[in-house]
C-alpha cells in the first residue's frame, strides 16, 4: 500500500476533491454512513448482556445496518472488537476463506486484555503470523450457525481443528467452557458474528492482572 | 475567570446558549435535610460541568442524568453516570464534576445527590440544558468537516485514510495551517504535522521556532487512540475559529499538532510500530523511522512546551492522569516549570470545570511513571521542553459507572484530552514568560556542564495531604548509586567505527549510524585527528551521557570519557593544538586555536583576545573574556553560551553544518556575524548587547 504525500495540498487534485466531497456530504445531509441502507435488509435482532452497550436502534453501526456488509467490514462497527477486528485483518485469514458460509466468535477488547500481556500481544500481532492465524482460526466456525443451532448441536469445530463444547444454561451459552456469548447473532455478508467474552484457542495466557503497564 | 470564559466561547456552536448557567428554578422549594442545592450546568465541549452547594459531612455525591425532550419529559432512563469523591479537586467547599460520555448536542436533565456513608440523601432539584453540539457550523466551509469518529458517533476510530482526507481538506481550506509531512513510518505511512498560525503560520521552521512554538503529540501507543481524536478535533477548532480566544492564542505562538506519530500500530491496534518496539521507549535511541522524525522536529521547530497523550489501565486512577520529565538530568527549572503548568494549572483549571487531574500512577498505580530517558516526557525534558506526558483512564472506573457503552466511554477519553489540550494552549498562553526564562535557565545551565549526572533515576513528585488530586504520586525512583556519576566527564570521544560504523538496531536489522542520530538530535560534534568529540558543554547535556557513557542504562556506545586539560590558572600566550579542554581555569594571555583545534571551555576565565581562525571547534560556555573573542572559517562547531565577554564578538566566515550558537551572552562591546555557512541562532535565549549588532547577528 502506499500513501500519497500532502505537502503541497493546494496542487493535490482527485484525493483532495473525493476527500471534500465525502465530507461535506456526510455532513450537511445530517445522515452516518452506516453502510447499506438499512431498510433492504430485514431487522436483525443480537441478544445477550452486552448488545445495550452497543450501537442499537438507527446509531451508525447498529446490527440491522451491517447486515449486508463483508464479515471484515462488519467488524470494524462493533466498537467492542477493535482487537479481534484487527488480529482477523493482520491474519488474512477471511480473505483465504473465500465466501462460503462463515460464524465469528468474536472475544471483546476486554477478553484479549485479560488474556494477553502488550508484548505478547505485539509480538503477535508483528512477528508471531502463524500463531496469530491459528489463534484467529480457533475463533471461526465454518458455516453460517446461528447461537441457538450451535447450542442445539452441543459441539462445534473450529477451523483450527478443535472441537468446542457449547453448553446453555438459562439465559447464558457457553463455548468450552470459559467463554459466554455477550451479544449473538450479528449477521454479516455471509457470516454469522457472535461476541464472547473470552479468548478461545491454544495460546497461554500471559496477562498478569496486576500491573498496569508504564506509558 | 478571564481564562474560564474564554473557553467556553471557543468550545461551542451557539454562544449565547453556551454562556448561560442553567440553574435549579428560582422558586424550588425550601431544601429538604442534606439536599444537595444550587446545582447548576454548564456546556463546554463534549462534557457539561456540574457544580453544587457542598452538604455538610457528605462522604461522595451521585450524579445523575436522563435523557429529555425539548419540554422536559424524559426519554429514557435515569441513570447515575458519575461519583464526586474529595480527592477530586484542590478546593473541596466548590465541588464540580464533568459529566461527559454523552452525545454531543442531545439533552438531559441532572440531578445531585449526597452520601453520607453509604446512606443515600435527597437528590437536588433538576437542572435541564441542551448540551454543546460537535464543533462548527455545518454550513461554514471548514468548520462543517467531521471525522470519522464524528460522524460513527464514536462507533468507529478515524482511519488513516480518512485522517488523511481530513487534514488534507483542513489544509486546503484554512490559511492558518500548513500540514507537513515530518517523516514516514517503517510501513511508509506519512507522518503529519499541523503548523497552525495566525493569521498564517510562519513559512519556516525556523520562522516557527521564534514564536516559541507548542507540540502535541497525539497517538505513540496505537492501541490508545482516544488522544488523538481530540487533536483531530482542536486542529479543526484551531483552524476555523472565528472565536477571539483562539485568535489571539494563534497570533503570538504556533501550534503543533502531530495527530499520528504510530501510523502502523495504530492500524493494526498495537501498542508497538510495525516492528513491535515501542516507541516511548525509543526517543532518545531514536532506532525506529517515526521517533527519529519526531526528534528531528523537536531539533528543528524547537516547541518550549508539549503534551504526549494517552491511555491507562488504572482503573482507580483520577481522569487526567500527568506527570513532568522527572529525570534526574532535566535542568531543575524544567522540573519545575512542568510541575507548575500540572499542579498550578491543571489541578486550579480542573477543579473549575470538573476534571480530575491527578499524578501518574495515583491511588495505587504501581511502578510507573519511571525516569527512562527513552520517554518522550523525559527526552523532551532533557531537551529543555516544558512538558507533560497525559493519560486517559481507559475505563469508566468506580467515578463514572455508565462507561460499559463504548461509545460513552470513548466520548468521556476524547474529550477530557481535549479539555486538557485546549488548557495546556491557554497555560502556555499565559505563562510564555515563565516558560522561556525556565528554557533559558535550561539551556545555561545544562551547557555549564555542572553538577553530577545521572543515568537513570527520578526527581521525586511531593505528596499534597489527601484528600487532593495529588495525595498519591508515583513512586520515589532515587537513582541507584551505581548510576550516579559525580565527576562529569568535559566531552566523549568517539571513533571512527562508532560514529560512522553500521548498526543493526533498526526496522529489519538496519539502522542509522551513530553519527546520524547525533545530528538527529542536533548536538554539536567536532572532529581531531583523535576522532570524534562530543562535549559536554552544550543545551542537551543531560542527554548526551545517556547515549554515549559506558555506564548508560539504554546507551548507543560507549565512548571515551575525556576530562579537562587544563584546570586552575595558566599565565602566559596559550595556543591550543588538538583538543583542549579548559574547566575552571584562569588564562591570562592571548588564546589562540590553530588551524584544525579545537577548544571547550566551561567555567573560566580569559583575560586577553581569544583568537580561532580554521579551527575544527570552538565551544565555550559559562565564562568570562576580558578581550575580543574573533572566531573565523571554523569546520565543525560554534558555541558561545551564557558567556560575559567585554570587547567584540566576531564570528564570521564559518563553515559549520550545524548553526552556530549565540545564546544567552552578555557583550559589552559590537556583535558582529557575516559570511556564516549556516547563520548562527540564539535558541530563543537572547543575547545582551551593548553595542551595534550586525549581519546575520543583526536579531539576535
Ligand atoms: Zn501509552
Amino acid at each position: 500500500m502506499t500513501y500519497p504525500r500532502i505537502r503541497n495540498p493546494r496542487r493535490a487534485g482527485a484525493l483532495l476533491a473525493a476527500a471534500l466531497l465525502l465530507t461535506t456530504t456526510a455532513c450537511t445531509s445530517g445522515n452516518h454512513n452506516t453502510g447499506p441502507d438499512p431498510s433492504l435488509a430485514a431487522a436483525v435482532h443480537v441478544t445477550g448482556p452486552l448488545c445495550d452497550a452497543l450501537p442499537t436502534g438507527s446509531e451508525p453501526g447498529n446490527p440491522t445496518a451491517l447486515a449486508g456488509l463483508p464479515a471484515g467490514e462488519a467488524l470494524t462497527w462493533m466498537p467492542t472488537l477493535t482487537t479481534f477486528e484487527a488480529a482477523v485483518r493482520t491474519s488474512g485469514v477471511l480473505d483465504e476463506h473465500g465466501t462460503d458460509g462463515l460464524t465469528l466468535l468474536a472475544p471483546t477488547d476486554d477478553a484479549f486484555v485479560k488474556k494477553f500481556s502488550d508484548d505478547t500481544w505485539d509480538t503477535l500481532m508483528t512477528r508471531d503470523h502463524e500463531k496469530l492465524r491459528t489463534l484467529v482460526k480457533a475463533h471461526l466456525i465454518a458455516g453460517t450457525h446461528s447461537l441457538d443451532q450451535l447450542a442445539a448441536a452441543g459441539t462445534t469445530t473450529t477451523l483450527d481443528g478443535t472441537t468446542l463444547t457449547v453448553t446453555r444454561t438459562g439465559d447464558t451459552t457457553r463455548f468450552a467452557d470459559t467463554a459466554d456469548a455477550v451479544c449473538a447473532d450479528y449477521q454479516a455478508k455471509g457470516t454469522r458474528i457472535h461476541i464472547i467474552n473470552a479468548v478461545l484457542g491454544p495460546l497461554p495466557t500471559t496477562a498478569d492482572g496486576t500491573g498496569h503497564r508504564a506509558h | 475567570m478571564r481564562r474560564h470564559r474564554a473557553v467556553l466561547i471557543a468550545l461551542s456552536t451557539l454562544l449565547a446558549a453556551s454562556l448561560a448557567t442553567i440553574a435549579t428554578p428560582a422558586n424550588a422549594q425550601a431544601a429538604e435535610p442534606n439536599q444537595v442545592t444550587n446545582l447548576t450546568v454548564r456546556q463546554g465541549d463534549g462534557y457539561a460541568t456540574l457544580a453544587w452547594k457542598p452538604v455538610e459531612g457528605a462522604t461522595d455525591y451521585q450524579i445523575e442524568r436522563t435523557p429529555v425532550d425539548a419540554a422536559g419529559n424524559p426519554t429514557g432512563t435515569p441513570t447515575v453516570v458519575g461519583i464526586w469523591r474529595p480527592n477530586r479537586q484542590i478546593n473541596q467547599e466548590s465541588p464540580t464534576f464533568a459529566d461527559a460520555g454523552f452525545n454531543p448536542g442531545d439533552r438531559f436533565q441532572w440531578r445531585v445527590r449526597a452520601r453520607i456513608g453509604t446512606a443515600e440523601q435527597p437528590y437536588s432539584e433538576p437542572v435541564a440544558d441542551t448540551t454543546t453540539a460537535p464543533w462548527g457550523d455545518p454550513n461554514v466551509p471548514g468548520q462543517q468537516l467531521r471525522t470519522q469518529w464524528e460522524t460513527t458517533h464514536a462507533a468507529q476510530y478515524t482511519s488513516d485514510t480518512n485522517e488523511y482526507a481530513y487534514t488534507a481538506a483542513i489544509d486546503e481550506l484554512s490559511d492558518r495551517v500548513r500540514v507537513v509531512e515530518i517523516g514516514r513510518t517503517v510501513r511508509d505511512r506519512p507522518i503529519n504535522m499541523f503548523v497552525i498560525g495566525y493569521p498564517t503560520p510562519p513559512a519556516t521552521p525556523e520562522a516557527v521556532a521564534a514564536t516559541s512554538p507548542v507540540a502535541v503529540n497525539c497517538n505513540v501507543h496505537g492501541n490508545e487512540p482516544g488522544d488523538r481524536e481530540a487533536c483531530l478535533i482542536m486542529a479543526r477548532q484551531l483552524a476555523f475559529s472565528t472565536d477571539q480566544r483562539v485568535i489571539d492564542l494563534l497570533s503570538h505562538t504556533t501550534v503543533l499538532i502531530i495527530p499520528t506519530i504510530n501510523g502502523d500500530g495504530r492500524a493494526a491496534n498495537t501498542r508497538g510500530n510495525s516492528t513491535g518496539q515501542d516507541l516511548n521507549r525509543d526517543y532518545s535511541l531514536i532506532r525506529q523511522p517515526e521517533t527519529a522524525a519526531y526528534v528531528k522536529m523537536v531539533r528543528d521547530y524547537r516547541p518550549v512546551a508539549g503534551y504526549d497523550g494517552h491511555e491507562y489501565g488504572n482503573s482507580r486512577a483520577g481522569d487526567l492522569p500527568m506527570l513532568p520529565p522527572r529525570h534526574q538530568n532535566v535542568a531543575q527549572p524544567i522540573f519545575d516549570e512542568s510541575m507548575d503548568m500540572i499542579e498550578g494549572h491543571m489541578y486550579r483549571e480542573g477543579a473549575q470545570d470538573g476534571w480530575w487531574p491527578c499524578p501518574y500512577g495515583c491511588e495505587g498505580g504501581g511502578s510507573v511513571g519511571l525516569g527512562e530517558e527513552t520517554i518522550l516526557r523525559n527526552t523532551l525534558g532533557l531537551k529543555n521542553v516544558v512538558n507533560s506526558l497525559l493519560e486517559l483512564r481507559s475505563s469508566g472506573g468506580q467515578t463514572r459507572p455508565d462507561e460499559g457503552n463504548t461509545a460513552n466511554n470513548r466520548r468521556r477519553k476524547t474529550f477530557s484530552a481535549l479539555w486538557t489540550f485546549q488548557q495546556f494552549l491557554d497555560y502556555h498562553r499565559a505563562n510564555l514568560t515563565d516558560i522561556t526564562q525556565a528554557r533559558a535557565e535550561g539551556i545555561t545551565l545544562q551547557a555549564s556542564n555542572t553538577g553530577r549526572l545521572v543515568f537513570r533515576g527520578s526527581r521525586p513528585i511531593p505528596a499534597h495531604p489527601a484528600p487532593h488530586p495529588g495525595d498519591s504520586p508515583p513512586p520515589v525512583d532515587a537513582p541507584r548509586p551505581e548510576l550516579i556519576l559525580d565527576n562529569a566527564p568535559c566531552a566523549y570521544l568517539l571513533t571512527e567505527e562508532q560514529y560512522h560504523g553500521a548498526r543493526t538496531d533498526g526496522p529489519g536489522g538496519v539502522g542509522a549510524t551513530v553519527a546520524e542520530r547525533i545530528a538527529a538530535h542536533g548536538w554539536k560534534v567536532i572532529k581531531t585527528a583523535n576522532g570524534y568529540y562530543v562535549p559536554l558543554n552544550q543545551p542537551e547535556r543531560g542527554l548526551i551521557p545517556l547515549l554515549l557513557d559506558g555506564q548508560g542504562v539504554e546507551k548507543l556506545t560507549d565512548g571515551q570519557r575525556i576530562y579537562p586539560t587544563l584546570t586552575g590558572r595558566h599565565t602566559g600566550p596559550l595556543t591550543i593544538t588538538g583538543f583542549a579542554c579548559l574547566d575552571d581555569a584562569t588564562v591570562t594571555g592571548p588564546v589562540t586555536v590553530r588551524p584544525g583545534a579545537a577548544l571547550v571551555a566551561t567555567g573560566t576565565t580569559f583575560t586577553g583576545p581569544v583568537n580561532a581562525s580554521g579551527a575544527a571547534g570552538v565551544m565555550l560556555a559559562d565564562s568570562k573574556v576580558t578581550g575580543p573573542v574573533r572566531v573565523t572559517g571554523t569546520t565543525d562547531a560554534v558555541s558561545l553560551i551564557d558567556l560575559t565577554v567585554t570587547g567584540p564578538v566576531d564570528l564570521s566566515a564559518n563553515r559549520t553544518g550545524t548553526a552556530p550558537l549565540l545564546v544567552g551572552n552578555t557583550v559589552t562591546g559590537p556583535l558582529a556575524c557575516a559570511g556564516n555557512t549556516t547563520a548562527p541562532s540564539n535558541l530563543e535565549v537572547s543575547n545582551r548587547v551593548s553595542g551595534p549588532r550586525a549581519g546575520q547577528c543583526a536579531t539576535l
